[in-house]
């Protein structure tokens, strides 16, 4: 595979771009179509999921000469459920005001398939050092799609950006609601591979 | 056989480990967490009695909590109010049994300090040693009352109603007249951009000053929330001059026995406050009632 000859900017970028984890391994699509309504929610969510990930990954990658094969699944999900708890624990502790925004968002990333399908396909076999920047640029393209997202859908839905009402309007509402996360995911789905295929044909010519 | 020795061994194995580093870490932040749960609770507190940067909170500002359970003894059923007495300089607790037709029946002291007395488990404990079986307590909820140079300043209420998806957590302010103070939403699960804006200022301060008489009969109305009132309910949206004190005056007028506005395409969070919160006031005012006229006439001389 490929994999192996990529530098850690490759790994990094590739996270963020060509191997975006919602509009292109479309993984953890549930987070992405329930809690995509306003840009904070895409920063917050991101930001948590960043974390786990990159611990997540560092822990496993340290310990992946260790794992059983036939329960790597299970020791996936601990490894995830522990940092989950880690993580909201110390949060409500020491930083009480990210926790009141991220609490909820934190407690939710247990079952989300991207971390774990991180861990399986790439942290589970790489070193330390890949791995980390692995989990760092899937984290970000995790926060950046969901910041794509909530930006469409806070504009569209509620006319605001960030909570500033920037067109003093609501345009559409039935963009907040849960059924339009499917069409936005979609149209920008489809928009960003568009992108791909004009940038690589003009590559070519 | 070998492989699934091999299996459990490594699965126990990684147990362990996770559940001591999870352990580990709540041992560790337990306190702060609690701490900072507390010191939540005590600003929205603050914040709902009116005081904030330019009206400070007087310095004697204490908040005195009323514990109330449902007592059982064989057939019979009470109310306990576990109140806090003045006995000297000391502050206790003393637990006071009324019958459901609000008639004194009872009074016990309670062997709890006031800084136990906020551990549910403690009171617990305390309470079992006057209450012994057969007698069955079940704690039911807290009443916070504010008070300032021995004068009542209001009420905080804890709410806990149904939502729209789950349970809605609110406080509940009052003045000793049963006028609503405010209201704040402390913890819920509504929708972003629908059920989520009852956090909002728009939503929340519509029900402030609203009188006990207009609150028995609040109903929330589908109508779009006229520019002018959402302007004067966001009140940390103002601006200089934006509103004179005629104007105010004159917007207060208007809208004081005016209904809840439904929040638009969230009738039913909106909804479900207004009621959570008519629910709260008109059952605590009822219970404070008897609870007074027992305490004045048991001459039981509670701290508030």
């Amino acid at each position: 595979m490929a994999i192996k000859e990529k530098t850690n900017t490759q790994l990094f970028v590739d996270g963020i771009l060509k191997e975006n984890p919602i509009f292109k391994l479309a993984l953890s699509m549930c987070p992405a179509v329930g809690i995509s309504t306003s840009v904070m929610n895409g920063i917050l969510l991101g930001t948590a999921v960043l974390f786990v990930q990159v611990c997540s990954s560092c822990t496993i990658s340290l310990v992946r000469n260790y794992i059983h094969p036939k329960i790597r699944i299970p020791t996936y999900t601990l490894t995830i459920a522990t940092w989950v708890t880690v993580i909201d624990l110390v949060l409500a502790a020491y930083v009480p005001v990210a926790y009141k925004a991220m609490g909820l968002f934190v407690r939710l990333i247990v079952a989300f398939a991207i971390i774990t399908m991180r861990l399986e396909m790439f942290a589970s076999k790489e070193p330390v050092g890949k791995s980390f920047w692995d989990g760092l640029g899937m984290g970000l393209g995790f926060m950046f799609a969901m910041m794509v997202l909530g930006f469409v859908r806070e504009l569209l839905g509620s006319g605001m950006i960030l909570g500033y009402d920037v067109l003093g309007f609501k345009p559409l509402l039935f963009f907040v609601l849960p059924c339009a996360g499917f069409f936005v995911v979609g149209i920008m789905m489809g928009f960003f591979n568009w992108i791909e295929v004009a940038y690589n044909r003009r590559k070519e010519v | 056989m070998k492989e699934i020795i091999k299996i459990t061994f490594a699965l126990t194995i990684s147990c362990v480990i996770a559940a001591a580093a999870m352990g580990l870490t709540y041992t560790a932040t337990a306190k702060a967490k609690k701490h900072n749960h507390h010191m939540n609770v005590q600003n929205a507190m603050i914040g709902l009695l009116g005081f904030g940067e330019d009206n400070p909170a007087p310095s004697d500002l204490k908040f005195l909590n009323v514990y109330r359970y449902i007592v059982e003894d064989g057939e019979k059923k009470f109310l306990g109010y576990m109140v806090p007495v003045e006995k000297g300089s000391e502050e206790a607790y003393e637990m006071v049994l009324i019958d459901l037709e609000g008639n004194f029946v009872e009074k016990l002291e309670v062997p709890i300090s006031a800084e136990k007395a906020e551990e549910a488990r403690d009171r617990a404990t305390a309470l079992q040693k006057v209450l012994a079986p057969p007698k069955i307590f079940t704690y039911a909820d807290a009443s916070v009352i504010a008070t300032a140079g021995g004068k009542r300043l209001g009420y905080v209420l804890p709410g806990q109603f149904p939502g729209f998806r789950t349970f809605i957590h609110a406080l509940v302010a009052m003045d000793p007249k049963f006028e609503l103070l405010g209201l704040e939403i402390m913890e819920h699960e509504e929708d972003a951009g629908l059920g989520k804006e009852i956090e909002q200022e728009y939503f929340r301060n519509q029900f402030k000053g609203k009188t006990y008489e207009k609150l028995k009969t609040l109903q929330v109305i589908k109508k779009p929330l006229p520019m002018e009132y959402k302007k004067y309910l966001e009140k940390s949206k103002w601006e200089d001059g934006m509103f004179t004190e005629e104007h105010i005056a004159e917007i207060r007028k208007q809208y004081k026995d005016a209904d809840i506005y439904a929040i638009t395409a969230s009738t039913i969070s909106s909804k479900a406050v207004t009621d959570g919160v008519k629910n709260v006031a008109k059952k605590f005012a009822y219970r404070i009632g008897k609870l007074d006229s027992v305490l004045k006439k048991e001459k039981i001389h509670a701290a508030f």
